[in-house]
């Protein structure tokens, strides 16, 4: 199990309800994680769709977790 | 026939019922009644005499002129011919728009012009039995002062009277008189003048950055006010750009003000970036983002990019030096409308472009100046929520550089929008596209078609979302793909294309489109 703390924008945080929460997981990649999120917050985005960071950093989707990661989904924005 | 001579008494009701339309949230009309005295004369009826040919075809370009200039949605104008009593109603103008402002101002537009320009004479007959023609002068047209208080030549003599002073910005020790030539001499493009850009046009022109280039096709909304802080009320129904140059005129006429009222398309991008040292891009648009990008990398010309949803942002600098990374790093290919929202479906709250403006025009004269850019490369995320600011470095070996560097993309990306270029078609009526064969398909939600039907009974619904999924069902003939806004079925019809099917085309503008020329 591994414990991270997440951080949506934009529509995620729309559909998330919330800025940020923390979270256990048993998911290995940041990619499994979304996948988990997805399901459980009904996001409409799929991952390719998103960018992902961790700890300030844009990420590869296969990265594993680690405890006390903070992890950013980021999806495209268009208003103006 | 928008305009008409009558030499029958004028059947008001029927006149306003044919303005009816459902796009039309107001209506105005405007009567023109025979009184009884003029310049002290008691009058007791009049004659109109019309040279007909001429008048017909001179009433219906004033019509015309009108519906163009205040964007109404329809209009028209009697006037009548004859012998008319006191009472009687000489001239009819009704004007139908979404909002009653470009009604109003139509309205008044057509009769003012009317009286102006109509080869129309009318003959007084007087209660002494004598009767007169009378010229019409002195005719006062509401408009011209609206131009001539607006552009017009006040701002000449204005411009050789006012003298900007600069002082509180030059006593920064990093501008000084040498940033404030610098600023003088440079040229900035602004793409989009909304949200974004209208912070970023006043402070560009406030801090006297010599010539500014505007560009945006739209025409302002009662739905912009909240958050497009340059306009007014009466001001609906005008072109942004329009608005925008006055306003900048207004506020520092020294500035150099240069308008493009069509959005740049990949056949002039790069041409226009060449002209200017920095563009910064305020646009709602995705394509028009990634149009950016690619002709900043390819013309070298430096880009201020940001968007906003509710209550956030994202701002990126491409410098378009050679390492540096573009837009097409961090997200490859334009992402599908559905996934990037707009704030006409978000929704948005007015400051956050504002914010977001503010700092592009600081990011910009940062530029400009010569000042550090410590988040150079970075997308930094503003959260207006919390009042967050986070910098992701982005990594530019891990983006272009990967399929040949950013120019070798970039070009890449205007070359294949070129050919695709042929895949907006516009039609007045759907009928006429189906007439030549297309089938149409109608790529809108359940819940838009509810609020707006299909004028045409349409051959196929599938909702943008499925349609890669389903393209299977597009490959017999031609394809018009139609939605509210031309932007989800342009964008399908690109997937569409790319995977090989030629025969995809989008209705350009979109059932928006439509509404206009009915």
């Amino acid at each position: 199990m591994t414990v991270v703390n997440l951080q949506y924008y934009a529509q995620l945080r729309e559909q998330a309800g919330t800025s940020s929460e923390q979270v256990t997981t048993t998911a290995a990649s940041l990619q499994e994680l979304y996948e988990e999120l997805r399901v459980r917050r009904g996001f409409s985005l799929t991952a390719e769709a998103l960018k992902v960071a961790v700890n300030a950093q844009f990420s590869a989707w296969d990265r594993p977790l680690r405890d006390g990661d903070t992890i950013v989904f980021i999806p495209p924005v268009a208003g103006g | 026939m928008r305009f008409r001579l009558s030499s029958e008494a004028v059947d008001s009701a029927q006149l306003r019922d044919a303005l009816r339309h459902p796009a039309s949230g107001g209506f105005c009309a405007f009567e023109g009644w025979v009184r009884n005295s003029n310049e002290g004369q008691e009058v007791d009826g009049l004659s109109y005499e019309a040279y007909a040919d001429l008048a017909m075809a001179e009433g219906e370009r004033i019509v015309a002129e009108a519906i163009e200039r205040y964007g109404v949605t329809d209009a028209c104008c009697l006037h009548r011919t004859g012998d008319l009593k006191i009472g009687d109603m000489a001239v009819w103008v009704g004007a139908s728009a979404p909002h009653r402002d470009e009604a109003f101002r139509a309205c008044r537009y057509i009769i003012d012009e009317i009286k102006h320009r109509l080869p129309i004479w009318k003959k007084e007959h007087y209660v002494t039995g004598e009767s007169d023609w009378v010229a019409c002068t002195h005719v006062y047209r509401e408009h011209e002062h609206e131009r001539h208080h607006h552009h017009g030549h006040a701002h000449h003599t204005h411009a050789e009277a006012f003298v900007p002073d600069y002082s509180r910005q030059v006593r920064l020790r990093e501008v000084g008189e040498a940033g404030q030539a610098k600023l003088a001499a440079a040229r900035v493009l602004v793409i989009g003048a909304g949200g974004l850009g209208c912070p970023v046009i006043s402070y560009l022109a406030g801090a006297g950055v010599g010539t500014l280039g505007l560009v945006d096709g739209d025409r302002l909304d009662a739905s912009n006010l909240h958050r497009q802080t340059m306009y007014h009320a009466r001001d609906i129904g005008e072109l942004k750009v329009d608005l925008a140059a006055r306003r900048v005129a207004e506020l520092n006429p020294t500035v150099t003000v240069q308008t493009w009222t069509e959005p740049l398309d990949v056949a002039n991008a790069v041409d226009v970036f060449g002209q200017f040292d920095l563009v910064v891009e305020c646009t709602d648009d995705m394509r028009s983002r990634y149009l950016s990008s690619d002709a900043a990398v390819v013309s070298g010309t430096p880009l201020i990019l940001a968007s906003i949803y509710q209550y956030e942002g994202q701002l990126q600098f491409v410098s378009a030096q050679p390492g540096q990374p573009c837009l097409r790093c961090l997200w490859p290919d334009e992402p599908a409308p559905h996934a990037v929202g707009s704030c006409a479906q978000s929704g948005v709250l007015g400051p956050v472009p504002g914010v977001l403006g503010a700092m592009q025009a600081t990011e910009a004269l940062k530029v400009l100046l010569g000042l550090p850019q410590p988040s150079g490369s970075s997308l930094v995320l503003v959260n207006l929520l919390d009042f967050t600011i986070q910098h992701l470095p982005i990594d530019s070996a891990q983006g272009c550089a990967l399929h040949g560097g950013c120019v070798e993309v970039a070009r890449r990306a205007l070359s294949e929008a070129e050919d695709e270029a042929g895949i907006d078609l516009a039609f007045g009526r759907l009928e006429d596209a189906m007439a030549q064969g297309f089938t149409i398909v109608d790529l809108r939600d359940a819940d838009e078609i509810a609020l707006e039907p299909m004028p045409v009974t349409v051959a196929r619904w599938i909702p943008s979302a499925q349609v890669m999924a389903r393209s299977c069902e597009l490959t017999a003939g031609r394809q018009l793909l139609v939605c509210a806004s031309g932007r989800r079925s342009a964008h399908a019809a690109r997937q569409l294309r790319a995977r090989g099917m030629r025969e995809v085309y989008s209705l350009a503008g979109g059932l928006a489109a439509l509404r206009l020329t009915i």
